[in-house]
């Protein structure tokens, strides 16, 4: 199993997907991202990045998505929707894993899956090296490399963070 | 809103716009993208009205979802080429996903339909900042990636884009929504081209500027919004009803104003490629365009449109004093002898 842990981790991350996208109560929504969050974080750190993915958990899920839970829980109604309260929140949810579970039996029996990009049935998927160098990791050399090279990129990303809090001051404000 | 945080905020868009106009990484022009449609919401929300904020959100969701789908073809065309450079885009399926994004963002058929929706909801003045400002992003992109763009869609999207400019504006009073229509039929006229020079895109979008920026200015300078309150500037200003009229045949391409410069340019250019149904179906759409700004040029300056007698004595504090509307006027129909110039924009 531990060979295709991305592939499964991936199924799961499109799965919570299709869970928070077929809207239910934005409380149940938060609750699919947290599983998402974590997921997507274990791919990550599958990859050899384990750096990036303490940092998702860290900041995304004990971040953002705490203070998300809480203005949710203050905004909340009296009788929130769960995947089966609505016909349609679980008809689109059925859908949605219907397909994902079509796809995920046809990169399993066949040998070449060729959707958008060919890959080669679930082997792609498997790690066998992480593919770096083996002196130094790629993904602490990636971080330090934003921080030098890519300067105007923090630059650019802070600025944009300054002004977005700007926005939503502005939008929020009212009269 | 506080002048400190308005004027960051417009910054803001601008800055945006310039990081897509000069970035070599498709990830900076997405992120260039990004903020530049983060930063407009509030200029388009500037009065607090349900309006304007239905007109925001529609802005924003149609842009938020064609800045995913060029997400998806920058990570396409990375997956085939391996890299990150801006340059003709490697994989068809990744062009086309593009290139739909791109017209998203611009507003061509069939994705216009939110222009004379969130045009309609906000300001006059914001309407002016969405139109012309934000055309330039998208068109910049275009441009870059104009080798690799299927021909096919780019045409067809243009054609229907002019014919939905034409006959969407028919049946309109409203200025702002006259304006958006507009405005899809003049990104038509860009993208028909933009396959075989798209030297003459640029021209286009330049004098299209200029045209719509006089429009705009004329209506904020009489606060009109409407077809009657603009037919009332012969009680207010005289002078503007001539510049409307001037300024409205250039917009519809007559020939010895400047709106003529592009089309000809571009009916020439697409003949040189011996395509002659295309220019000649262009043209005579062009017609559509050009009656609804007959009509509204005999209502406000050939006619004294009928209206009760009170509105004939009309009173305004002062006039507003907008500095670059004289320059503008001039240039948007007294251009076309420097059309020898147009090769400076190589």
């Amino acid at each position: 199993m531990m060979t295709y842990i991305v592939f499964i981790l991936s199924v799961i991350f499109v799965v919570s997907f299709v869970g928070f996208s077929s809207k239910p109560s934005p409380i149940y929504g938060g609750l699919v991202l947290i599983v998402s969050g974590g997921v997507g974080c274990g791919i990550i750190v599958n990859f050899g990045g384990s750096f990036l993915g303490l940092m998702v958990f860290l900041i995304y899920l004990g971040g953002m998505l705490v203070v998300f839970g809480y203005t949710t829980a203050m905004a909340t109604e009296q009788y929130p929707e769960v995947w089966v309260s609505n016909t349609t929140v679980m008809g689109v949810f059925l859908l949605g894993l219907l397909m994902e579970v079509m796809l995920v039996l046809y990169v399993l029996k066949s040998e070449e899956v060729g959707v958008v990009f060919k890959f080669s049935g679930v082997g792609d998927w498997a790690i066998y090296d992480t593919g770096d160098s083996g002196v130094f990791s790629e993904e602490i050399m990636g971080v330090a490399a934003l921080y030098s090279y890519g300067a105007w990129v923090v630059i650019v990303t802070g600025w944009s963070l300054l002004v977005g809090v700007l926005v939503i001051l502005e939008v929020t404000r009212g009269d | 809103m506080n002048p400190l945080i308005f004027t960051t905020i417009l910054m803001t868009v601008l800055l945006g716009t310039m990081i897509v106009m000069m970035s070599s990484h498709w990830l900076m022009i997405w992120i260039g993208f990004e903020m530049n449609l983060l930063a407009i919401i509030p200029i388009l929300m500037k009065k607090y009205n349900p309006r304007t904020m239905e007109a925001s959100t529609k802005y924003f969701l149609t842009q938020a979802t064609a800045s995913m789908l060029l997400m998806m073809a920058i990570i396409i065309n990375l997956m085939h080429s391996g890299q990150w450079t801006i340059m003709k885009v490697f994989n068809p399926t990744a062009s086309i996903i593009m290139t739909s994004a791109l017209a998203m963002k611009l507003g061509l058929t069939p994705f216009h339909f939110w222009v004379p929706e969130v045009t309609q909801g906000i300001s006059l003045t914001s309407g002016l900042i969405l139109l012309t400002w934000q055309k330039l992003a998208p068109m910049s992109i275009l441009y870059q990636i104009s080798p690799s763009i299927n021909l096919n869609i780019l045409l067809t999207m243009a054609v229907l884009s002019i014919l939905v400019g034409g006959w969407g504006g028919l049946n309109q009073t409203q200025l702002r929504k006259i304006m958006a229509y507009s405005s899809i039929a003049h990104m038509g006229w860009m993208t028909a081209v933009l396959a075989y020079n798209p030297t003459l895109t640029m021209l286009n979008m330049l004098i299209y500027i200029m045209m719509t920026l006089t429009m705009f200015m004329l209506f904020i300078h009489s606060s009109s919004t409407t077809t009657l309150s603009l037919s009332h500037t012969w009680n207010k200003t005289p002078l503007t009803t001539t510049l409307i009229l001037i300024t409205l045949l250039s917009m519809g391409g007559l020939p010895p104003l400047s709106g003529f410069m592009p089309k000809w340019m571009i009916i020439q250019e697409l003949t040189k490629n011996s395509s002659i149904i295309l220019p000649t179906l262009m043209a005579i759409m062009a017609l559509l365009n050009l009656y609804f700004y007959m009509r509204l040029t005999y209502s406000t300056s050939l006619t004294m449109f009928p209206s009760t007698n009170n509105m004939k004595m009309k009173w305004q504090f002062e006039t507003k004093r907008i500095t670059l509307l004289p320059p503008l006027i001039v240039m948007s129909s007294l251009l076309l002898p420097l059309t020898p110039m147009l090769s400076i924009l190589d």
